[in-house]
């Protein structure tokens, strides 16, 4: 009961940061200028620019009427268009688009969470061990380590070029298949895409080679983004394990007569998992940060790879509604994980 | 259990004088110099400014003529048809210069490094400079004073934090225009949030402290405490963070060049760009006989750039520890 | 050679340590936390340990439950018996030890047999010796019920107990029923009979039927009717479980507690350098283990990934045992707490679940390591009259910790008085506050308020000058001399020897007797 009110609750502290964020881009948007206002919206219909702007009811004298109009254009998908990577409605690439990067998210975080628990349950339970250093050299080269440059030093190890000979070995890097970005998305892949996720479209379509190498297509830039937050959870889980350790609580589960595998896995690993989903948040964070530059390498067509593109080009519309978007799944991210906390820790809820 | 036995204050009490602030600062270098992989990372991080503050200073010094390296019509004659590609490998073969061999058009890539250090170095310094500075003055008076001026503050920073850096480095310096410049401006407004919040949470804790509490009971004013009192207490974590963000900073402006936000001309020397230009070489390599992968120009600044963001990170998680006197054994 | 090890206290004493030394390793030096400490705890008996803090008392706990902390800390010599057995037996063993400078020592682990140390102290920690901490919120695991923790340590200790009385309560029949009935009807003491009665509740593991079965005996004389009764009682209780599976259980667990003895039996045959018994041992260990592996892989293999399954009828028995426990020690609404987290709860509460659960074993020895400092004092009386009963009616011994005199008086039959690491005085507790020898003790006892005192000329309270010794350079001799008014030239060159001057009166002073301490040459100074 106590922890519906406690969700509420949560989920009432977005909304002031919501409307923070559309101030934030509608500045940005201010701070450009006029002119690329209108280019997001077909102005060649219009005969020029102020009556492209009046239509879409910008006015740029008016900035709190400006931002009301901006308001409605952003919540009610109208986003306009952009011509880079593929020519449509902002809208519509960021619907194509996005499926994928939850799809390598959702993937990375996994792989790395399996990982990192019980390799950070093996050093975190002995400090300054052999075997704590060289987790601690590790997770420091995750933290350090630029993503991109990973991405090449993983293709040249392990990669091989589609359509090319293949010169090296395993993974596959240039995108889902051999996609043209320029033509009908997925049109490629004679399947129908009603998920936008290719691993569950072609299991739909019971296309098995198609998922196979949908599924290759996938391992390179999963293990690019694992090593950053892998790294960064285990520095969590271990710190959390030295500390839990540390408490009297541990010193009377010994006294018990618990064995000391159990104090481990049992005493120790709760308390020190729990403060390490309070920063999954932070770890969230990163993660779409990485996902642009290794979407940008694998050319991955997500929505960092989008973010890229239309930055590149220019097209303010794109690249405001897409910092738009990454806000609020880091805000909702957030809310789930504090909710997670809340529903784990017995103690939060009061 | 183990202070209460070994009776700390009679450790203390025995000293002919007592003098607090040395004793903790002869402490925090004890602590920093016993761990090696800090002083690792401090001495690697030093030789990265040196090379750099030489590097603007004399570069003659390495045996560079200075401005050499943005010519490009000197190195376009240079270019060598034996080479695949006409690029050098690494390899003492071409003196000095080319010791790392050449990156795109035969640039040699070693002072092409040094020349990027000093770019990528010196707006990181700026910007965290800045940021550390503005931000911990915004943080400490919105943690001092209080409500409604903490409330606004939080939830300004709130914004911030809620978009990933990167992308929020991507959507302003898009909206600047495409040059270094423009991400520097875009860095430097959106780096304070996190100083600020550290100052802030920083300044509340002290604040509740006595010690502050009794300097107002003595008639201290607000300003006067957030100056005498409250900021001393701040200074250190902020340094902390300052070493620990430089070599963020300076890997997403490695980023931004890399993926083209920044759009640098070729012969800009940055990190993110020179590596940007090496992958060229990977991705197009076409396994015929008689051809090599041009590894380097990708790999090599690639490393400089991890051992730079390896040691600082060491270097500010060894300050961290010592300065931390819990952390201490 | 191997009995002499392990046997050669008397049998009444439940606990002994002999000349206990433990040592802190730190960056400022080593702290010399205990130094040849000698005691020993009689059946029964409530041992009150008594000093400043610092003193090295809630060290002396930790080091006999073997808890200390490590790093920083290590016993490095001496005995601890707990029930006849050494457990510090393979302490030369564990870990060598070199000290090129006092704050730069090196210490070799033996990891192996540190492992198999502490799988042997686990088997004895909160069966045979059970400890009660000081801070009741510090102690509990904050995302762990009351009851899982329990039940957690009822489930750790006797599991082949369990399982033969889950066996006898489903076996049970009308023949068994009516002759214990008989037994209990021959006893005409109504006191006794309910005592019988809970004794054999809980060996039936029907522990909940206790109550309406006393009910009954003392309502009713009528004994084909309290048969009846009796057995229509039992067989609700009766889940009707596959008992060869149970069986099975038992049998596993059996098999681990054998091989737990052959551990201590090993290490006893180490230790006297009884090469060949060693041998004999090992390969037996050996022997048993893979008999293990082979006969319950299937069986592990299911504990493993359906311990749900497998462990219920256990999981059952330990939530009856958890009420009765949290009952025993007057918690109201027993089953409510059972269910709720430590931070739901108040001190008072919290402690007496802790109570509960190192009695779960019905260990014979308690450590309370100042179990009420951090309560209040109406609670704080309650939870030490809740001890004094289960001293009472279990004979258990208790190891009491405190620097409060009052608690001292009101708890112990005997107490030690510790200073900086030595004990100094050891004496009955009205010894102890009517005929205090040791300059530190009478220090201590003129420190207290009296009623009676307050007409006296000397109405002033008196207080020890100085304050407790820093242990890492600990005055030489007597480690009390520099705050001693009686300080004589010897105090200050040599250390006094615990001595006995009175029946059962000990003390460690030169006022009293010239013997000194020999301090044995060792490495470790």
């Amino acid at each position: 009961m106590e922890l519906k009110y406690f969700i509420i609750r949560r989920a009432l502290v977005i909304i002031p940061t919501l409307m923070g964020l559309t101030i934030l881009t509608f500045l940005l948007l201010w701070a450009y200028g006029p002119n690329l206002v209108a280019a997001g919206f077909e102005s060649e219909k219009y005969h020029n620019v102020a009556a492209a702007l009046a239509a879409q009811g910008f006015n740029f004298s008016d900035p709190i009427g400006t931002y009301f109009s901006y308001l409605a254009h952003l919540f009610t998908g109208n986003w306009g268009t952009i011509n880079q990577p593929i020519s449509a409605k902002t809208l519509t690439a960021v619907e194509i688009f996005f499926p994928n990067t939850i799809q390598l998210a959702i993937a990375a975080t996994i792989v790395s969470v399996i990982i990192a628990i019980p390799l950070g349950t093996y050093i975190g339970a002995r400090p300054n061990s052999p075997a704590d250093q060289a987790g601690r050299i590790f997770s420091l080269s995750g933290y350090a380590l630029p993503a991109f440059w990973l991405a090449y030093v993983l293709i040249i190890l392990f990669g091989k070029k589609v359509g090319v000979v293949p010169y090296l070995n395993i993974f596959p890097y240039d995108g889902n298949g051999s996609l043209n970005v320029s033509s009908p998305i997925f049109n490629n892949f004679h399947v129908s895409t009603p998920t936008h996720i290719l691993l569950i479209d072609a299991l739909i379509a019971g296309d098995i080679p198609l998922f196979e190498s949908a599924f290759m297509h996938l391992i390179l830039p999963v293990a690019t983004l694992t090593y950053g937050i892998l790294a960064g959870i285990l520095r969590f889980i271990r710190a959390g394990m030295v500390d839990a350790s540390n408490q009297e609580f541990v010193k009377t589960a010994r006294a018990k007569g618990v064995p000391e595998k159990t104090v481990i896995k049992k005493h120790i690993r709760k308390n020190a998992l729990l403060p390490t989903v309070t920063v999954l948040g932070l770890l969230v964070s990163s993660l779409l940060g990485g996902v642009v530059t290794v979407e940008y390498v694998f050319d991955y067509l997500g929505i960092g790879y989008l973010a890229v593109y239309t930055a590149e080009a220019t097209q303010v519309w794109g690249i405001l509604v897409l910092t738009f978007i990454f806000g609020i799944i880091l805000m909702i991210t957030n809310l789930i994980v504090d909710v997670i906390y809340a529903f784990l820790d017995p103690r939060i809820r009061y | 259990m183990v202070e209460e036995v070994i009776g700390l204050e009679q450790v203390n009490a025995g000293t002919k004088k007592y003098r607090p602030r040395l004793e903790l600062f002869s402490a925090t270098v004890k602590s920093f110099v016993s761990n090696k992989a800090a002083v690792i990372g401090a001495v690697i991080t030093f030789i990265y400014f040196a090379i750099a503050i030489i590097d603007t200073v004399a570069p003659s010094v390495f045996g560079i003529p200075s401005g050499e390296y943005t010519d490009l019509g000197y190195y376009s004659k240079h270019i060598s048809p034996v080479e695949t590609f006409g690029i050098f490998s690494p390899g003492t073969s071409h003196g000095f210069k080319y010791l790392l061999g050449g990156t795109i058009f035969n640039y040699p890539l070693l002072p092409a490094m040094f020349a990027s250090l000093k770019f990528d170095l010196g707006y990181s310094v700026l910007i965290v400079g800045v940021g550390a500075l503005v931000g911990s003055a915004i943080g400490v008076t919105a943690g001092y004073l209080g409500r409604w001026a903490d409330e606004f503050m939080m939830r300004v920073t709130d914004v911030f934090f809620s978009v990933p850096f990167l992308i929020l480095a991507i959507a302003f310096s898009t909206i600047f225009g495409h040059d270094m410049l423009s991400a520097v401006y875009a860095l430097l407004i959106i780096w304070w949030p996190i100083y600020a919040r550290l100052s802030r949470s920083l300044a509340l804790s002290t604040k509740s402290l006595n010690y502050v509490e009794a300097a107002t009971a003595a008639g201290s004013s607000k300003v006067r405490n957030i100056f005498y009192h409250v900021f001393p207490n701040v200074l250190s974590p902020i340094f902390v963070q300052i070493s620990l963000d430089l070599g963020s900073i300076i890997l997403i402006f490695a980023t931004l060049s890399f993926l083209g936000i920044t759009n640098l001309p070729y012969s800009f020397p940055e990190l993110g760009a020179l590596i940007s230009d090496g992958d060229n070489f990977v991705t197009s390599f076409i396994p015929l006989p008689g051809f090599h992968l041009i590894w380097w120009p990708l790999i090599i600044p690639g490393f400089f750039l991890l051992i730079f963001t390896v040691s600082i990170n060491l270097f500010g998680d060894g300050m961290r520890d010592a300065l931390d006197p819990k952390l201490r054994k | 050679m191997v009995e002499e090890n392990i046997t050669v206290t008397e049998q009444k004493e439940r606990l002994k340590v002999q000349d206990l030394k433990v040592r802190f390793f730190t960056s400022k030096g080593i702290v010399k936390a205990i130094d040849n400490l000698s005691f020993s705890i009689r059946e029964g008996e409530s041992y009150g340990l008594v000093g400043e803090s610092g003193s090295g008392k809630s060290v002396t706990a930790t080091a006999v439950m073997d808890l200390i902390p490590d790093p920083p800390g290590r016993i490095i010599r001496g005995k601890i018996y707990i029930d006849g057995f050494n457990i510090l037996t393979d302490l030369d063993q564990l870990a060598k030890i070199r000290i090129k400078s006092p704050t730069d020592v090196i210490i070799k682990r033996k990891k192996r047999l540190i492992k198999r140390h502490n799988y042997i102290m686990s088997g004895i920690r909160g069966d045979k010796v059970s400890m009660v901490f000081q801070e009741p919120f510090l102690s509990m695991n904050p995302v762990m019920t009351i009851g899982d923790q329990i039940k957690e340590a009822i489930l750790l200790h006797g599991r082949v107990d369990i399982a033969n009385s889950i066996i006898k309560r489903e076996t049970m029949n009308a023949q068994e029923v009516s002759k214990i009935v008989d037994t209990i009807m021959a006893q005409p003491d109504t006191q006794t009979r309910n005592k019988i009665i809970v004794r054999l509740c809980g060996e039936y593991a029907i522990p909940e039927l206790a109550k309406p079965f006393t009910d009954l005996f003392e309502n009713s004389t009528d004994r084909d009717f309290i048969i009846n009764e009796v057995l229509s009682l039992v067989n609700t209780k009766k889940t009707g479980l596959n008992l060869e599976k149970l069986e099975e259980s038992k049998n596993y667990f059996l098999l681990r507690e054998r091989i737990l003895d052959l551990n201590l039996e090993l290490i006893g045959a180490e230790h006297s350098g009884d090469e060949r018994t060693a041998a004999q041992l090992e390969a037996q260990i050996k022997e048993l283990k893979s008999t293990m592996r082979s006969q319950f892989l299937l069986y592990s293999i299911k504990r493993r990934f359906m311990r749900r399954f497998i462990d219920a009828p256990f999981e059952k028995f330990a939530e009856g045992r958890t009420l009765e426990l949290l009952t025993q020690v007057n918690i109201a609404g027993p089953e409510r707490v059972m269910t709720s987290y430590p931070h739901e709860l108040s001190g008072g509460m919290l402690q007496r679940c802790m109570i509960a659960m190192a009695f779960s074993a019905n260990p014979q020895l308690l450590i309370a390591d100042e179990p009420t400092t951090a309560l209040d004092v109406t609670t704080q009386a309650q939870i030490l009259d809740l001890m004094k009963e289960v001293n009472k009616n279990y004979n258990t011994s208790i190891l009491f910790i405190t620097h409060d005199l009052a608690v001292i008086a009101e708890m112990c039959d005997r107490v030690g008085v510790i200073y900086g690491g030595n004990l100094v005085e050891e004496a009955p507790v009205k010894e102890i506050f009517y005929n205090a020898k040791h300059p530190y003790t009478t220090g201590l006892m003129n420190a207290i308020p009296r009623a009676e005192r307050r007409f006296e000329k000397t109405a002033r309270l008196e207080s020890i000058p100085g304050s407790v010794p820093n242990l890492i350079d600990p005055p030489s001799g007597c480690r009390f001399h520099p705050r001693c008014k009686f300080k004589m030239d010897v105090c200050s060159e040599k250390k006094p020897k615990l001595v006995e001057i009175e029946k059962d009166h000990k003390v460690a002073c030169f006022l009293y007797s010239d013997e000194v301490e020999e301090e044995p040459r060792e490495e470790i100074p």
